[in-house]
């Protein structure tokens, strides 16, 4: 396809569709100068994604990965000045001949460098600086959003039962979702037997939706802040076929968060280079834009639906050579039919590390057998696409954002809720339900609770674990040491690193010899995601029983409520003596003082028996205000008492003319 | 069950919590149970340590700076040279209460020896005063804490562990319950105010102590502080610049307002964002001065007020409630008993809020 080299062809996938994207409806654009092809239908990013940059840019001389939770915001070139009008490339219509440019510093500002970067694979964002991929509009004040008795966020399976049980109770609903359309993550989950299939589920919640008046969708509309009673977030919006950001805040009695989950991503150096990417985010660019890059992938996993896109990689006449799965056996409809495709499954094996293919495109996975105390490297394998998957964190960061609790399960290995702040509530995988049947009903039950009605009880339909092996924690590669790529804890815009190891040739006893590198979060200067903390958990640098507390208080809060500044009383009269001299000279008054010669005294200038002492201590008073060329002193003496004041570098003579009486 | 019994038990979190655990195991050969969180590696700070304060009262500045050499020996010697740092931080004040409480501040300062100099206006704003004092100890809690933990088992402080269970009584002394062990401890010392907020009945609270909700913000990296730590006399604010130009400000009020109100403050230089927030309840004393001794004169000892150089106290605090201490260290802790009276307090300190 033209221009667009990581697209699959029509003819190329019976699965995987492009159902978002109009082929018939070709557009240009340009970003950064550089000449974008996609289809109507394409976001900003899907459309670069598909004309070949996978790479965002460096950080610390290593490569890093585009994707739709690590972009920089754009703007129009014409507006590149205005950060108020800044956009974000993951929620953006593609738009045919619009200009963008990126709102970040460029990694290499020289000239050739710059034509280079226009046939590149990297938007060349130099990620060392801390504000590279910032979104503007987080600090921007809100206009008012449509009124509503009721704000569900999130627009999935669980999020659509919500607002629909809530119009059924006679409110009004607001439904805001951040990507294009209504259905969250559903389809990549598959189907238990006696469900209707995922795309039946979500048509026949999206239809009813549509048809319910008393519920306004919001999508391309992302919550960037939650306290009880409000929520804020930035829509994107079409005026006039022109994209156009703005901030509002919903106001309503109720809010259920039905945010759903996010994919862990396995801890190994290597794992955010260009071409790895997570299994949820390469199954919706395949399904929805048909974008696969590449001809073949590696799937590593430690949980079961990776097999499925495997599967329909397959289909699409991929090459997957192995899945790799972290769980030493694990068991699951989708591999057998995986297995059925032929594709290799090596069980109990994790990624140690991936590193850039030397030559072209491409990457070196390095897998290790790591399985009930039994380790050993397994030979490299070279592939165009490592897709990795770590487990489901429930994405509760709106929920600690808003003051809920959470807690480590270990079982799980993930972060999940407790007790909230009243009016708020979570539906859906947010809440820790595992089973589409659950997540359905989960949206009527925080309704439900949110009113005070009388809750139906939610049950979690889960397989068998004989023939579906839950989860497993996100798999631990090896450590990365000065020879490695990075190794980040989430696949964010955060960037936090686990340590390095230390290579030194002296052995560890020495006292010379170099230590472990200490690693505080609380030192930090950036939010810490809730991915980052469960990797956190996992590696030891954050206790499981300070988990939930550690992910309130690091997450990501913009101030919403506008608050003033302490009120000033500057005008009331101070005081006379303030209250911290109280006592401090026994028998102390105030007395109108005078120094010797014509000099300004000053406040606070301690005042001594006689211009030999200096002991603070052995003080007899103090300077407390100027009144003209005088002062006022607190001080225990006598009409026409001499005494000394010290100054810096010297002392002045003053004497007590009269007591001080203030009008 | 075995029965034994110990001295003191300490609760508290903070470096003067350990430090005054410690000391007494180590200096004054006492039995202590201690029951504290080592967190400083992952959460956010609430205080700082700090060397000096802004203070008024002349023995306060007479006991710190005795004391500091004793203190600094001790940290280094448990925590390391990495434990501590050298800074200049800047006071500074917008109201004319505050403004004249700093030059009683730089005048006592600089009577005691300590470097002492006004700030211009251009490095902090104008309509501001500012003071810098020079050479002030910085305590850097995430490595100090690791050491005093290692200081305390050396010492052969017992640590609560996980299920062990402290009951304290109102008479002060308390036991510990661990598994089939049980300590009977005379004296608890309620050494910060997370253990006060914790452990004193509604019946004991003493009417110079009160609750303030307190924030600490941690910011992304924004342009550099003036000075690596600032203080605003006037709010209790205070800045702590941090690793790769991070900012923590730990203030009065809760997050939102706080946030505002930091906005308000940085927003003349600095756009910042939001890199971690808590809020939580600290304790207050009614006329600015530290608080301790004993609850009623029978119950628990508190530790309140201090503020930032509270752990270069503890070798004094340690002393006094061993009853050794010097005379000077007798005198300021007896006049700053948790029971004495807030009115026309003798020993009132600036920014008590009543």
């Amino acid at each position: 396809m033209k221009g667009q080299p990581s697209r699959l062809g029509a003819e190329q996938q019976p699965n995987l569709t492009g159902s978002a994207i109009d082929r018939g409806r070709p557009l240009q654009f340009r970003l950064d100068g550089r000449l974008i092809s996609g289809f109507a239908g394409d976001t900003v990013l899907t459309a670069a994604l598909a004309s070949g940059i996978d790479g965002a840019g460096r950080r610390d001389g290593a490569s890093l990965a585009l994707s739709a939770r690590h972009a920089p915001a754009i703007s129009f070139a014409a507006l590149a000045g205005d950060r108020q009008r800044a956009l974000p490339m993951e929620r953006t219509p593609a738009t045919d001949g619009a200009d963008y440019l990126t709102n970040a510093r460029k990694g290499n500002g020289n000239p050739v460098a710059r034509l280079l970067r226009r046939h590149g694979r990297s938007l060349d964002i130099d990620l060392d600086r801390p504000d590279a991929l910032a979104r503007p509009w987080l600090g921007m004040p809100a206009a008012a959003g449509p009124e509503a008795d009721l704000v569900v966020v999130g627009g999935g399976v669980a999020g659509m039962s919500a607002a629909l049980a809530g119009a059924r109770r006679g409110l009004r609903v607001v439904l805001a979702e951040a990507s294009p359309r209504l259905g969250g993550k559903a389809r990549f989950f598959g189907t238990q037997d006696g469900e209707e299939t995922p795309g039946e589920a979500i048509a026949r919640l999206a239809a009813a939706v549509a048809e319910a008046d008393a519920i306004a969708v919001l999508t391309h509309a992302e919550v960037f802040a939650l306290r009880p009673g409000v929520a804020r977030l930035h829509q994107v919006e079409m005026l006039d076929g022109t994209p156009a950001g703005r901030i509002i805040d919903l106001r309503a009695r109720h809010i259920v968060l039905a945010t759903g989950a996010l994919e862990r991503l396995p801890l190994f150096p290597g794992n955010r280079l260009p071409g790895v990417m997570g299994t949820l985010e390469a199954f919706e660019l395949a399904q929805f834009y048909s974008i696969w890059p590449g001809a073949s992938a590696l799937v590593a996993t430690s949980s079961s639906p990776a097999y499925r896109l495997a599967m329909l990689a397959a289909d699409a006449g991929v090459a997957v050579p192995r899945i790799v799965d972290a769980r030493p056996r694990p068991q699951s409809r989708f591999i057998e039919f995986s297995k059925a495709y032929g594709i290799t499954l090596a069980a109990g094996t994790v990624i140690a590390a991936a590193a850039a293919a030397p030559k072209g495109r491409g990457l070196v996975a390095m897998p290790r057998l790591s399985m009930e105390g039994f380790s050993r490297p397994e030979p490299p394998i070279a592939v165009d696409r490592l897709l990795v998957g770590g487990g489901w964190q429930p994405d509760l960061t709106l929920w600690h954002m808003a003051g809920g609790e959470s807690v480590w399960n270990a079982a799980g290995a993930r972060l999940e809720p407790r007790h909230g702040p009243s009016g708020i509530a979570l539906a859906g995988s947010a809440a820790g339900w595992l089973s589409r049947s659950a997540c359905l009903a989960s949206g009527g039950d925080a309704v439900d609770m949110l009113l005070g009605r009388k809750r139906q009880p939610v049950e979690d339909r889960l397989i068998d674990p004989i023939y579906e092996t839950p989860d497993a924690p996100a798999p631990i590669g090896d450590e990365p040491d000065d020879t490695t790529q990075p190794a980040f804890l989430d696949g964010g815009w955060r960037h936090i690193e686990r340590p390095r190891k230390r290579v030194s040739r002296w052995p560890g006893w020495l006292p010379f010899a170099p230590r472990a590198p200490g690693w505080s979060l609380a030192d930090m200067p950036q939010p810490l995601d809730i991915a980052d903390i469960a990797a956190g958990v996992q590696l030891g640098a954050i206790p499981a029983a300070s988990a939930g507390i550690v992910a309130q208080e690091r997450v990501s809060m913009v101030a919403v409520e506008s608050g003033e500044d302490a009120p000033d009383d500057s005008t009331a009269p101070l005081p006379l003596p303030p209250a911290y001299l109280a006592g401090r000279y026994e028998g102390a008054t105030l007395w109108l003082v005078a120094p010797d010669d014509a000099r300004r005294l000053d406040v606070g200038a301690l005042i001594y028996p006689d211009a030999d002492e200096t002991d603070p201590l052995k003080a007899i008073g103090v300077v407390v205000r100027i009144v003209g060329d005088k002062a006022v002193a607190l001080i225990a003496g006598s009409a026409g008492q001499t005494a000394s004041m010290r100054e810096p570098g010297r002392a002045v003579g003053i004497k007590l003319l009269e007591p001080y009486r203030p009008d | 069950m075995s029965e034994t019994r110990a001295d003191f038990a300490i609760i508290g979190s903070t470096p003067l919590a350990r430090l005054v655990a410690g000391l007494l195991a180590s200096a004054h050969g006492k039995a202590v149970v201690f029951s504290g969180e080592s967190q400083s590696g992952y959460r956010l700070p609430r205080a700082v340590d700090l060397s000096v304060a802004p203070i008024t009262r002349p023995e306060s500045w007479a006991l710190l700076k005795a004391g500091l050499p004793e203190a600094l020996k001790l940290i280094s010697r448990v925590g390391g040279r990495r434990a501590w740092s050298r800074i200049d931080p800047i006071y500074f004040s917008e109201a004319p209460a505050g403004k004249q409480a700093l030059a009683h501040i730089r005048h006592m300062a600089l009577a005691f020896g300590y470097g002492a100099e006004p700030v211009p206006a251009s490095a902090i704003g104008p309509g501001r005063d500012g003071l810098l004092l020079r050479d002030a100890v910085l305590l850097h809690r995430p490595v100090l804490e690791a050491g005093l933990d290692r200081w305390l088992d050396r010492h052969g402080v017992r640590r609560l562990r996980d299920g062990d269970a402290l009951a304290m009584r109102a008479d002060g002394s308390a036991e510990l319950v661990a598994g089939n062990e049980h300590v009977e401890i005379g004296q608890t010392v309620l050494a910060d105010d997370a253990a006060i907020l914790a452990h004193v009945p509604a019946a004991l609270w003493p009417p110079l102590l009160a609750r303030r909700v307190t924030s600490t913000i941690a910011t992304e990296p924004t342009r550099p502080l003036a000075a690596p730590l600032m203080h605003r006399l006037d709010t209790g604010l205070t800045l702590l610049q941090q690793a790769e130009r991070g900012i923590a400000a730990i203030g009065p009020g809760a997050i939102d307002p706080f946030a505002a109100a930091l906005g308000v403050l940085l927003s003349r230089e600095r756009e910042f964002r939001q890199a971690g927030q808590s809020s939580y309840e600290t304790v207050v004393t009614a006329d600015g001065a530290p608080a301790v001794g004993r609850l009623r004169g029978q119950g628990p000892d508190v530790l309140a007020g201090l503020g930032p150089a509270a752990a270069f106290l503890a070798p004094a605090i340690a002393r006094w409630l061993c009853g050794v201490a010097g005379a000077a260290e007798s005198a300021w802790l007896g006049a700053r008993l948790v029971d004495r009276k807030p009115a026309s307090s003798p020993v009132a300190e600036f920014g008590g809020p009543a």
